[in-house]
């Protein structure tokens, strides 16, 4: 599904993100990207999103090299990826449900798609009760899983998630976790980038340490520090 | 395609109102603008039609000297009779005939017709070639002659105040851009500040994979209604002045009875006018846009 090959990022003024980074995601897994700030996880993202170019090297997903789309491309690769961040990106003059139908219609997904899925996935994201609330109505745990259910409204083939649980308590991270488990076991792929130690190490899933923009670690049922 | 439609009104819309202030000032300056270019154009037209039936009926004014003798007048009402190839027709006008026709013109100032006399003006033949085109054979052919002080044609009058008019058309034309350009910049500058104040929801369309297009389209519009707006009342006005136009110059018995502007002028003044209004609104759109397409 996602395949880096030979990839090096070097922004302006030589700062290299990425060196070598050579890794392989299959459809369905669900990976955790660890490493301290400025290991290049963000970096890591922005090159699946098409948000930045490989300086060399490769990036594909889905059998296709993103770096060589034209830029009228992105948009359907984008269609195909979900994104998360910690700190939502909700847009605040809209309730839950406008936010996630939003998604949809600037996608020019018909009006009957938007009235069916919308539903839907609020009730998956378990928010149905809060469809008509304004996103500063709501919860840090209850903004990210409208942000979640925006992600995934569409249904893509890769869920990327950015520090999902960075703005949140440890009580709301299993929950926002179970969901992202849930979505990956839709045959979703998951790539989440994270600080969070506990998580990594509960959750037993394929972990990508990286430092200084090299892949230092790929374990198939990993936890957060090596030896820990 | 009727629920993207209905988006594209509605944001649209929420855009424009969000930026009145600058939506106005836009509006506005592409009015003037127009208004000035607009109007150029309709006075052009107008100046077109008289000049155009000056040249029709082309006369050439031959003056004789006013001290010329009858017979060197003789000698040319002569030539004229006899030179069939050239002139179709010719009138004489005798020092009385020119005096009656100068007191015409300057009927308006007594002090002047007081102080002239008839003697004092020349005589001359009013000359209607074969041919528009034969107008210069026959100035050069007579100029020449014995008596004669000059030859003046239709189209050298016509020449002298075109120039005068084209003159000032440059000018105002010269306004209409400058104030067009900045019109073209309030645009830009209202783009800016519209996707300035979207980014947010730019950002969310951009990540869930809206198309281009789908991001401006409705910028574009915000801009193509503000160019087109600021046209249309432009358009209003310039049909006014059509009719202030017509109404002035309606009955005139004097050198601009040939004046007069149709409302097909004015109809196509305004097709253009709006036309300019619309391009305004998406080049300056698209000007306005271009920073945040490159991301």
């Amino acid at each position: 599904m996602i395949r880096f090959e030979d990839v090096n990022k070097v922004y302006k003024g030589d700062v290299v993100a990425l060196r070598n980074v050579d890794i392989e995601i299959a459809k369905g897994e669900f990976v955790f990207l660890v490493g301290p700030s400025g290991s290049g996880k963000s970096t890591f993202l922005k090159l699946l999103l098409r948000d930045e170019v490989a300086t060399t090297g490769r990036v594909l997903v889905a059998g296709r090299d993103i770096g060589r789309l034209g830029s009228w491309k992105v948009p359907s690769l984008r269609r195909n990826i979900g994104c998360v961040f910690q700190d939502f990106k909700l847009l605040p003059n809209k309730t839950v449900y406008e936010n996630v139908a939003f998604a949809l219609e600037v996608i020019g997904r018909p009006r009957h798609v938007i009235s069916t899925q919308v539903p839907q996935i609020l009730d998956l994201v378990g928010l149905s009760k809060k469809t008509d609330n304004f996103p500063s109505e709501l919860s840090g745990g209850e903004q990210q899983r409208v942000s979640i259910a925006r992600a995934f409204v569409n249904r893509p083939l890769i869920l990327l998630a950015d520090e999902p649980t960075g703005n949140l308590d440890p009580a709301t991270t299993v929950g926002i976790m179970r969901l992202l488990d849930r979505i990956n076991r839709t045959g979703t792929t998951v790539v989440m980038a994270t600080h969070d130690q506990r998580i990594v190490d509960a959750m037993r899933r394929r972990v990508l340490e990286l430092d200084h923009g090299s892949v230092v670690r790929d374990q198939a049922r990993g936890v957060y520090g090596v030896g820990t | 395609m009727i629920s993207r439609f209905g988006y594209f009104t509605r944001e649209t819309v929420i855009s424009l109102r969000r930026n009145l202030m600058m939506t106005i000032a836009g509006i506005i300056t592409v009015m003037i603008s127009l208004l000035l270019f607009g109007g150029i154009m309709l006075i052009a037209r107008t100046f077109d039609h008289g000049t155009a039936k000056w040249k029709n009926g082309v006369e050439l004014e031959i003056f004789m000297n006013v001290k010329a003798s009858p017979a060197q007048v003789e000698e040319l009402r002569a030539q004229l009779d006899n030179d069939k190839d050239l002139v179709q027709s010719y009138r004489f006008l005798s020092h009385q005939d020119a005096y009656e026709e100068f007191k015409r013109i300057f009927r308006d100032q007594p002090a002047l017709i007081e102080s002239t006399t008839p003697e004092v003006l020349p005589e001359s033949f009013r000359v209607v070639p074969v041919r528009n085109e034969l107008t210069e054979e026959v100035k050069n052919k007579y100029e020449t002659a014995p008596g004669v002080q000059q030859v003046v044609t239709a189209q050298e009058q016509v020449k002298r105040i075109l120039r005068a008019i084209q003159f000032v058309k440059y000018i105002i034309w010269g306004m209409a851009a400058a104030l067009l350009a900045s019109s073209l910049f309030l645009i830009v500058n209202t783009i800016r500040l519209a996707t300035f104040a979207r980014r947010r929801e730019i950002e969310v369309m951009k990540l869930v994979g809206a198309s281009n297009w789908f991001v401006r389209v409705p910028f574009m519009a915000e801009g193509i209604v503000q160019g087109v707006i600021g046209a249309g009342l432009a358009v209003g006005v310039i049909w006014a002045l059509k009719n202030l136009i017509s109404n002035v110059l309606k009955n005139r018995q004097d050198l601009f009875q040939s004046f007069y502007v149709t409302s097909a002028d004015a109809f196509g003044i305004g097709v253009l006018v709006l036309l300019i209004g619309f391009l305004i609104g998406l080049i300056g759109s698209t000007i306005g846009l271009r920073k945040f397409l490159d991301a």
